[in-house]
């Protein structure tokens, strides 16, 4: 059963906190004087006045959310920010077509990073960080944001957050959703302060440090440069972004106890810390030398610089450049490829498939060899010590196959718009990971601005699916959900 | 505060569900993973997987910050040996469900609590003695007592022949020898102000003495109900036995059990005056045959409250006036009062009353849980100084939901009136709902 008086008025109740977003950005538009400052207030008061009457009208009635509830508020919720989040840039005239603002939008909230901006330097600062305020509580996902932020609204139900917060496995922190809420929350804004301060010292900005840092941390990719990370030309930034890139992989509970309850050992037992980390490993090296042995001019520092960048940004699915791989030979686009498809670890704010999926896949592979060799021995299939119930084996390798069915799905659209095949097939790979920037024409050092509506709406609609891990999007898709029976 | 519950059976997952809706920090700890199954995506608590009689499982728990550790598992053995080892990694309080009557001798108490088990609770045991309440008083629906008797209060279903329905409170005399604390109406719990009456088929709780019990029940128009000399019961469970230890040997006790293996067990259980049958109690040929028609009271306790349900109905159709039965599903509570199957028992309920008192950080005589309406009724010790004895009760403030059902003092019950100062010293029932209970807790510290 679903209660549309409970659906809208939670929703109405979250645009509330859309429009506290967008009345930050109307402080950074009076701190620098610019002229947004009208269109950033109108914006937040459509936003807020739409929530009062979603409010107002659903006041009352039921008040327990249902699963289906939950997984409606979640999807929709994540729909309507994207739609509504784009009234300051058409308000303000920096973006002027609906589709590009939403496109932005959804790559924002996504924390994908692909966009159709062309000359982002010559945004207003406000509207900047706009975008990186998108990807800073697309981050951690909007109903976990208003869960952690503000318990006072009672949101902290627990379907409604079950429905955002996916992953194959769950750990929480403590009994209660609100108290691990803000748990996680402290650190995720302590590593954004640490990050924007680093930044800061190694000679960013204050403006480039924080907004940099808001995208690091949400593993986003949108900078307020065009050319990316490269226009900074700082081998010390680099580093320092790698480093925090890393760390934003890493599932945030596990750094909290890590950190915060002094257990550093937790991280090391955990067996999808430990595959994030050799992949990341192999992976640099085999691109280093890759970049090394290349024609070109690349020592050993700045091949292997440009390697530990271009991988950690990648499988963190952060999406920032230093150097513009699109132009790299052939065959390390396909190794970039595969750490789109594998993403970061679970709990992180990461997308893509995530290692812990990637390892129990592995070993499922590898168990069904020894099973030939050994008819009769009962192989588990372990993670951290636990032996993983068949159930979530087959849960991880529907997600495989719903993941690579929306993969090719993809493919197949933009192919039907006319993109040629390395262009579409890593523009889709790049979509439903939310990593951001594609191949070929669509590298990261280009704009999406170029891309058919069709393409760009596909994408959007392929980011909102992989944010969410498929299912609780999906699922409005199916009959069966609507069944009143 | 943190509470750690291991064992998601029914009693475990019960308090779980209750305890995080009172906004507890619940975790849940058992070593089946189905059966904690979908807890934690619907229910705000934590779930671990683990085996509670293991340190590793314990600690992952957070044991060592728990307030209050409760084992119920269907094992007692490992209930005892989980509570010592949480009492040994630091739990403040702990409780073990036991199922076994001797442990429950007050002259053991004490090696438990240097074991590091705090308390026992024997859900069996706690049924059996309500069943034995309910045979002794069979008009009313449930009785607690309170300040050793001083108090009691009951719940009575009244019918069109009671003469205290539809008069309007502030009608009745001011000098009645009782106070009605709550009404149950259909699913709506009533806490009476003025201008409410009682209607035909409301069940109501009187708070009364006990030497004005006799009036209460001629108020009710249950004088018709005679002396209860027969029971018969189904099923063999362990309430059952208990069941049969408790109440008065002049009763004549049978037992219908359709496993012919338990009836064996069963007769080596109970005294000799109870007869065991084997045999199907859903039946009606047997029931007749047994004497349904002569029986004063049927009392359903097979493991399945649906055929209870079902088996009290027939009861009563083949004449029996009065009928009792176990209901483990809370859902079906409601149900079976608009079906109209007389007393419920529900161990969880009963559990759950135990807890609540540990729960509660000021100490407290009593918790016990209403079977028939959610809510609690609770005796607070009044000590010196407490909030409560400042000012005359109407100017309290109490929470809504709450209401005094009456005050103990020296070893007397006394009814509360608005302008009552309460005194150190006395005792303060309460009724309240479940939610509102813990804020009581500031009037008494």
């Amino acid at each position: 059963m679903f209660h549309p008086r409970v659906i809208f008025r939670v929703i109405g109740m979250l645009l509330f906190i859309e429009a506290l977003f967008m009345l930050m950005c109307v402080g950074v538009a009076f701190f620098y004087n610019e002229n947004t400052v009208q269109s950033l207030l109108s914006s937040a008061g459509i936003v807020a006045l739409i929530g009062a009457v979603l409010v107002f009208l659903c006041k009352g009635g039921n008040r327990n959310v249902s699963f289906k509830d939950g997984y409606i508020v979640v999807s929709l919720c994540w729909v309507v920010f994207s739609l509504l989040g784009t009234l300051p840039y058409i308000l303000s005239g920096s973006i002027t077509n609906f589709t590009d603002a939403f496109f932005e939008t959804m790559s924002g909230f996504s924390t994908t990073g692909a966009t159709i901006l062309e000359d982002i330097e010559a945004l207003p600062k406000s509207i900047l960080f706009w975008r990186m305020m998108t990807h800073w509580v697309g981050g951690l996902g909007i109903v976990f944001f208003t869960v952690a932020v503000f318990p006072m609204f009672g949101l902290n139900d627990i379907k409604l957050f079950s429905a955002e917060s996916v992953g194959p496995m769950r750990s929480k922190l403590h009994p209660r959703i609100s108290v691990t809420a803000r748990w996680i929350l402290t650190i995720y804004i302590a590593l954004t302060i640490i990050c924007a301060v680093s930044l800061n010292v190694v000679g960013m900005g204050w403006f480039d440090s924080i907004c940099h840092s808001m995208s690091t941390i949400a593993t986003g990719g949108f900078s307020t440069k065009q050319a990316s990370i490269a226009a900074f030309n700082s081998p010390a930034i680099e580093y320092v972004i790698t480093f925090f890139m890393f760390v934003s992989g890493v599932n945030l509970s596990l750094l909290y106890l890590a950190i915060f309850k002094l257990r550093p050992m937790t991280l090391l037992r955990d067996t999808e810390f430990k595959t994030y980390l050799i992949i990341v490993a192999v992976f640099t090296f085999a691109i280093g030398l890759g970049l090394f042995f290349s024609p070109g001019d690349m020592d050993a520092e700045s091949s292997f610089r440009a390697s530990v960048f271009q991988v950690v940004s990648l499988q963190t699915t952060t999406g920032f450049a230093t150097v513009d791989y699109a132009a790299w030979m052939p065959l390390l686009w396909l190794l970039l490829c595969a750490l789109m498809f594998f993403g970061a670890c679970s709990g992180s704010t990461s997308g893509a498939m995530k290692c812990v999926r990637i390892s129990i896949l592995f070993k499922v592979v590898w168990n069904e060899f020894k099973r030939i060799v050994h008819p009769n021995a009962v192989i588990p299939v372990r993670m951290s010590k636990r032996v993983i119930p068949t159930a979530v084996q087959s849960a991880i390798l529907a997600y495989t196959v719903i993941y690579i069915f929306t993969l090719v799905a993809g493919l197949f659209v933009n192919m039907a718009f006319g993109i040629d095949f390395l262009d579409s097939f890593s523009i889709s790979v790049a979509s439903v990971g939310n990593v951001g920037p594609a191949l070929g024409n669509y590298g990261p050092m280009d704009s999406f601005a170029l891309l058919p509506d069709g393409v760009k709406w596909f994408s959007a609609f392929q980011m909102l699916v992989g944010r969410l891990e498929f299912f609780a999007v999906l699922l409005l898709f199916t009959p069966v959900f609507w069944k009143r029976r | 505060m943190r509470i750690v519950i291991a064992g998601a059976g029914a009693v475990g997952t019960h308090l779980a569900k209750m305890l995080s809706s009172e906004n507890e920090n619940v975790v849940l700890l058992d070593e089946s993973e189905e059966k904690l199954g979908r807890m934690e995506t619907s229910f705000d608590l934590q779930t671990i997987i683990g085996d509670p009689t293991k340190i590793s499982a314990l600690k992952d728990a957070g044991v060592g910050e728990a307030e209050l550790f409760v084992a119920v598992t269907p094992d007692e053995s490992r209930n005892i040996t989980a509570c010592i080892l949480a009492h040994y990694l630091g739990a403040s309080k702990t409780i073990a469900r036991i199922d076994n009557y001797e442990y429950l001798l007050p002259k053991h108490k004490e090696y438990f609590a240097s074991l590091g088990v705090d308390s026992l609770i024997y859900p069996e045991q706690l049924a059996a003695e309500e069943i034995a309440t309910s045979i002794k008083y069979a008009w009313m629906r449930q009785m607690l007592e309170f300040g050793g008797g001083a108090l009691v209060m009951i719940g009575v279903k009244v019918r069109e022949n009671a003469s205290i329905i539809n008069i309007p409170f502030k009608e009745l005399p001011p000098d009645i020898p009782y106070h009605i604390v709550a009404l149950q109406r259909d699913d709506e719990t009533i806490i009476p102000r003025g201008n409410d009456c009682i209607k035909a088929n409301d069940i109501v709780c009187f708070m009364t003495t006990h030497e004005n019990i006799p009036y209460i029940r001629q108020i009710c128009g249950k004088e018709q109900f005679s002396e209860v000399k027969s029971v018969i019961i189904m099923g063999g469970s362990r309430i059952a036995v208990r069941t049969t230890k408790l109440i008065p040997e002049n009763i004549d006790v049978k037992i219908i059990e359709s496993d012919l293996n338990r009836c064996h067990k069963l007769v080596e259980l109970v005294d000799d005056e109870v007869m065991v049958i084997n045999g199907d109690a859903r039946d009606p040929e047997l029931l007749r045959s047994e004497g349904i028609a002569h029986t004063d009271v049927f009392i359903a306790l097979s493991d399945n409250s649906e055929t209870n349900i079902i088996a009290c109905l027939a009861a009563k159709r083949a004449g029996v006036s009065r009928a009792v039965s176990e209901i483990e599903n809370i859902d079906y509570i409601s149900m079976a009062e608009k079906m109209d199957i007389g007393s419920v028992i529900n161990k969880k309920k009963l559990a759950a009353s135990t807890i609540f008192q540990m729960m509660l950080k000021t100490d407290v005589s009593s918790v016990k849980c209403l079977t028939f309406i959610q809510a609690v009724v609770v005796e607070f010790p009044v000590n010196h100084d407490c909030l409560i004895t400042r000012k005359p009760v109407k100017a309290l403030g109490l929470p809504d939901g709450a209401n005094i059902g009456g005050l103990i003092r020296n070893g007397a019950g006394v009814h509360v009136t608005g302008n009552t100062m309460i005194e150190p010293g006395d005792h303060v029932i309460f009724f309240c709902v479940e939610r509102v209970l813990k804020k009581l807790e500031k009037y008494f510290k």
